[in-house]
């Protein structure tokens, strides 16, 4: 081998040559697999480029490698991201280890197909063993199939095959691979790239069979699959560090993305000793961990007729049915009467039961068929980009388990609980809910779901705390050690000391005895310790929380939601039952105290069975708010003439929903004055706008001179702004209204407000978090609208703050990079400023 | 010709007044430009085109024979490939 020799390599293929650089895959353009060429074929037979033997052709037939006998080795590779095509549209004409000449025929492929349903034809020739070569024709242009290309210079290579080992090898944990097509090509290539980088020997094992980690082909010869269990052993001097490279690169999909959810073994080390995610509902807990996880089933794919499979699958549709009405019958509360209502209907749901039924006819076991189908359409659901529908395929999945179940004949096992139980599992489904014996349950903690899963659900009817969104590590979690959910904050707290637990039960104590005190102290006025007055008034949606916010301190009303007149009906409520309704409610205020009525907030997420409106693909960017009312103008018409009817009995304030336009402004004060005019009314109420669309508060200083009040819709705006849905189960936790983009734009739209002499109120949730407060006043916040049994609590929260402090931490907290950064500098300034004199552990 | 010149030289007096001229002529068949539907047999010829695979354009054909490779060629298509049923891919290359 060391007598230099020079070795041709053919065109595998006709077709028009591509720079490599221009390859669009980083991982062939970077040429971290090897340096060769592209083709764009316009052959569909890939020829052998050198005599060799056959050392790696993957099974789905869209790359194949030839080692000849002087070790070079050269990778052929198909088109761009065919692996996805699971082997589709080609043929292979070889096996491995089979020696083929060169210019034989190695693979056909379906260049139609691939061109219609993979991402590009564009085909590699690349030279990974590393010799370098010179171009034997140009490097553009149209190349002839059997056309020498390449001329190979095969001087002594460079031994890339380890050395003998050194010392006793180590070994990484096992884990499950997470790239959907196990460690094809691409993350092959990046995994081999980062072996290299280490002196030691390393070796990727799958099972009995093993392959040098530095040898992108030998890797790709394990032919390994998504869920394979792998581990990675090194010998030699950097030996550690090398595991802990590889076993994070595994982990992390090597550069492809993979679903966090899919990877339960293939966790980091859980380096933090706290986890977090998104409140489900408050509360705190300490306790053990119990995994919660769903039994896998073996369903076998041919039936024993169709008149057998179908009778089998009828009788477990009856029999899930039953199951479910026991279970309706014996449900607690509301809540999880209506879910195994809806289950029940799933069950009779006309295309599940038709698509289960056509797979049946096509020969198919009940159980692979109803299976299928079920799946399917939680696929469907899941695709449809709507949180709410995607929880929803939780509930098919539970549905589709049930009768599964039954027709297996798989028993259900009783979850054996010890006492103190905290939760976790990836979904908790109502079915692995209901059978729980709540008395030993303290917790949930899930991975998937949202504010409007089942697990928010059913946890907040029982008052037990619970969060979602948690990184999947929380899997890996072993079954009885101790944790420390802290719902409120969002945080799972591994392993916790026994200062923090102890620190749980003060703090709950705490907040007990606050609780009272801030109740005993309700009637007091909202004013800083420097003599600022903040008005705090309610968040309310019906005649009875008017009184209870009256009875906790409120001192008006700052969001009356009206929809509550529209909703749940076939008609539009009349005149009278509207106007009786407003003047009741204005009546319970007084002359002298605000009420905020905010006009007809609806659209496609919510609409009314009488105002006809077409499904929208996105209707929080659609017809919402007063594009909706504007588009109907008499709905706005009489509802202004309802409100007007209680002008006299309170300070009335009219209040319009998701303005963003001035003309929107304009158009809804110009039919406010012609109902006011027709009613002779001398005065008109103040008219103002929610501020919830960020071009209303990029544009507060034009608005502002137009409108009497604004009112800060935070959880909409901070939608908008960061463009996430709040009840998104991956996004909620960054959903967070304390993102300084959103505190910019309360900020400026309060500057512009003032200019013009108007008032600024916030009437969305964040008004209500008292660690809020103080950024709000700072940031000149006029009025605080909360919800109803928060009164107390924000009261006595500006009682204990001085506007001049204020003014400072917001002008800080706007300058942060983040939404944790400033929570985190509130809590700071909280601790540093507020509860000295109250807390002496910190 | 001396108009061209004459626009040139506003252009470059007042390069804000003068919009750029679109370099490309917007084709007949959109996509595919004129010469290019030409070496195709016409427009006639022309069962369905679309977009493909990056760097591709595929034709479904009425005609196959009535294909002219040289004018395919001479039109700055580097790659036909002719496929069963009147199918052809011309090799486009990336889009910039």
């Amino acid at each position: 081998m060391a007598t230099p020799q020079q070795l041709q390599l053919l065109a595998p293929l006709s077709g028009v040559l591509m720079p490599l650089d221009q390859v669009p895959d980083p991982v062939f353009s970077t040429r971290v697999i090897g340096d060769g060429l592209c083709i764009d074929p316009t052959s569909q037979t890939l020829s052998a480029p050198l005599a060799g033997v056959i050392s790696n052709v993957q099974a789905s037939g869209h790359a194949i490698s030839i080692t000849d006998d002087n070790g070079v080795q050269v990778l052929m590779h198909i088109g761009l991201d065919t692996v996805n095509l699971a082997g589709k549209g080609f043929t292979r004409l070889v096996e491995d280890g089979q020696r083929v000449e060169a210019g034989q025929a190695l693979i056909e492929f379906d260049a139609d197909y691939i061109a219609l349903h993979a991402r590009s034809l564009l085909t590699l020739m690349l030279v990974v063993s590393g010799e370098p070569f010179t171009w034997l024709s140009p490097e553009t242009g149209m190349v002839e199939g059997g056309q020498p290309l390449l001329g190979l210079h095969c001087v002594e290579r460079i031994a890339d095959e380890p050395a003998p080992e050194e010392g006793e090898a180590l070994f990484s944990r096992t884990m499950t691979l997470a790239n959907p097509n196990g460690l094809h090509a691409r993350p092959a290539a990046v995994f081999a790239q980062a072996a290299k980088g280490f002196s030691a020997s390393v070796y990727l094992h799958k099972q009995q069979e093993s392959a040098n980690a530095k040898s992108l082909v030998a890797i790709m010869a394990l032919q390994t699959a998504f869920g394979d269990t792998v581990q990675v052993s090194a010998a030699g001097q950097d030996a550690e560090k090398a595991i802990d490279t590889l076993e994070k690169l595994l982990t992390s999909g090597c550069g492809e993305t993979v679903s966090v959810s899919a990877q339960v073994e293939a966790l980091e080390p859980l380096s933090s000793k706290v986890l977090r995610g998104v409140c489900a509902s408050p509360g705190s807990a300490f306790g053990q961990v119990v995994q919660i996880a769903e039994q896998r089933l073996e369903v076998s794919e041919p039936g024993r007729g169709a008149q057998v499979e179908r009778e089998q699958l009828s009788r477990a549709l009856a029999q899930a049915d039953l199951a479910l009405q026991l279970l309706r019958d014996k449900a607690t509360g509301d809540a999880q009467a209506e879910i195994f209502k809806a289950h029940q209907e799933l069950l009779e749901d006309p295309s599940l039961l038709d698509q289960a039924d056509a797979l049946i006819s096509e020969g198919k076991s009940a159980a692979f068929a109803w299976h299928a189908a079920t799946e399917a359409t939680a696929a469907l659901f899941k695709g449809l980009g709507s949180a709410l529908l995607a929880e929803r395929a939780a509930d098919l999945a539970d549905v589709g388990q049930r009768v599964l179940k039954l027709i297996l004949g798989v028993q259900d096992q009783a979850i054996e609980l010890p006492e103190g139980a905290i939760l976790i599992a990836d979904q908790l489904t109502p079915s692995q809910t209901v059978g729980l014996d709540t008395r030993k349950v303290l917790g949930f903690a899930t991975v998937g779901g949202g504010a409007t899963s089942h697990v928010a659900i059913l946890a907040r009817a029982a008052g037990l705390p619970a969060i979602c969104g948690l990184p999947a590590q929380v899997l890996a979690l072993r079954n009885g050690s101790l944790v420390l959910l802290d719902a409120g904050k969002g945080e799972l707290h591994l392993d916790p000391e026994l200062a923090a637990i102890e620190q749980l039960q003060v703090d709950r104590q705490r907040q007990e005895q606050r609780h009272q005190h801030v109740l005993a102290h309700a009637t007091l006025a909202a004013c800083t310790r420097d003599g600022h007055h903040v008005e705090v008034t309610a968040n309310i949606a019906s005649l009875g929380e008017v009184e209870q916010a009256m009875s906790l301190g409120g001192e008006g009303v700052g969001l009356l939601r009206s929809e509550f007149l529209y909703l749940d009906r076939n008609h539009a409520p009349s005149h009278e039952e509207q106007a009786s309704t407003y003047s009741a409610i204005a009546r319970a205020l007084g002359p002298s105290r605000n009420l905020v009525v905010r006009t007809l907030d609806v659209g496609g997420d919510k609409p009314l069975a009488y105002v006809p409106m077409d499904a929208e693909t996105n209707p929080f960017l659609g017809m919402r708010g007063i594009r909706l009312c504007l588009e109907r103008p008499q709905l706005l018409r009489d509802q202004f003439k309802a409100i007007l009817a209680c002008a006299a009995l309170a300070q009335l304030h009219i209040m319009l929903p998701m303005v963003t336009q001035l003309s929107e402004l304009r158009l809804a004060r110009q039919l406010l004055e012609e109902e006011a005019l027709a009613l002779g009314l001398a005065e008109l109420p103040k008219l103002g706008i929610m501020i919830e669309v960020p071009a209303a508060a990029l544009m507060a200083d034009l608005f502002a001179p137009e409108v009497d009040f604004f009112s800060i819709g935070t959880n909409d705006l901070t939608q908008y702004t960061l463009a996430m849905d709040r009840d998104h189960p991956r996004l909620a936790a960054q959903a967070d209204s304390f993102h300084p983009s959103v505190l910019r734009l309360i900020a400026s739209t309060v500057k512009a407000a003032h200019a013009h002499g108007k008032w600024v109120g916030v009437c969305g949730a964040m008004a209500s978090e008292t660690l809020a407060v103080p950024l709000l006043l700072g940031l000149g916040v006029d009025e605080l609208s909360v919800s109803v049994p928060l009164i107390p609590a924000i009261k006595a929260a500006v009682r204990e703050v001085d506007l001049v402090d204020c003014q400072a931490i917001a002008q800080q907290v706007l300058d942060l990079e983040s939404a944790e950064q400033v929570r985190e500098a509130l809590r700071l300034y909280h601790e540093a400023t507020v509860d000295t004199s109250l807390v002496l552990e910190n | 010709m001396f108009e061209k010149m004459q626009r040139a030289f506003w252009k470059a007096l007042t390069p804000d007044l003068v919009v750029d001229e679109p370099k490309v002529v917007v084709p007949p068949v959109a996509g595919l430009a004129a010469n290019v539907v030409a070496a195709l047999g016409g427009v006639d010829n022309l069962k369905s085109q679309k977009a493909v695979a990056l760097t591709r354009v595929r034709v479904e054909l009425r005609d196959v024979a009535r294909v002219d490779r040289q004018a395919l060629t001479a039109a700055g298509i580097p790659g036909v490939m002719t496929l069963d049923g009147g199918v052809v891919h011309l090799i486009t290359g990336l889009k910039s």
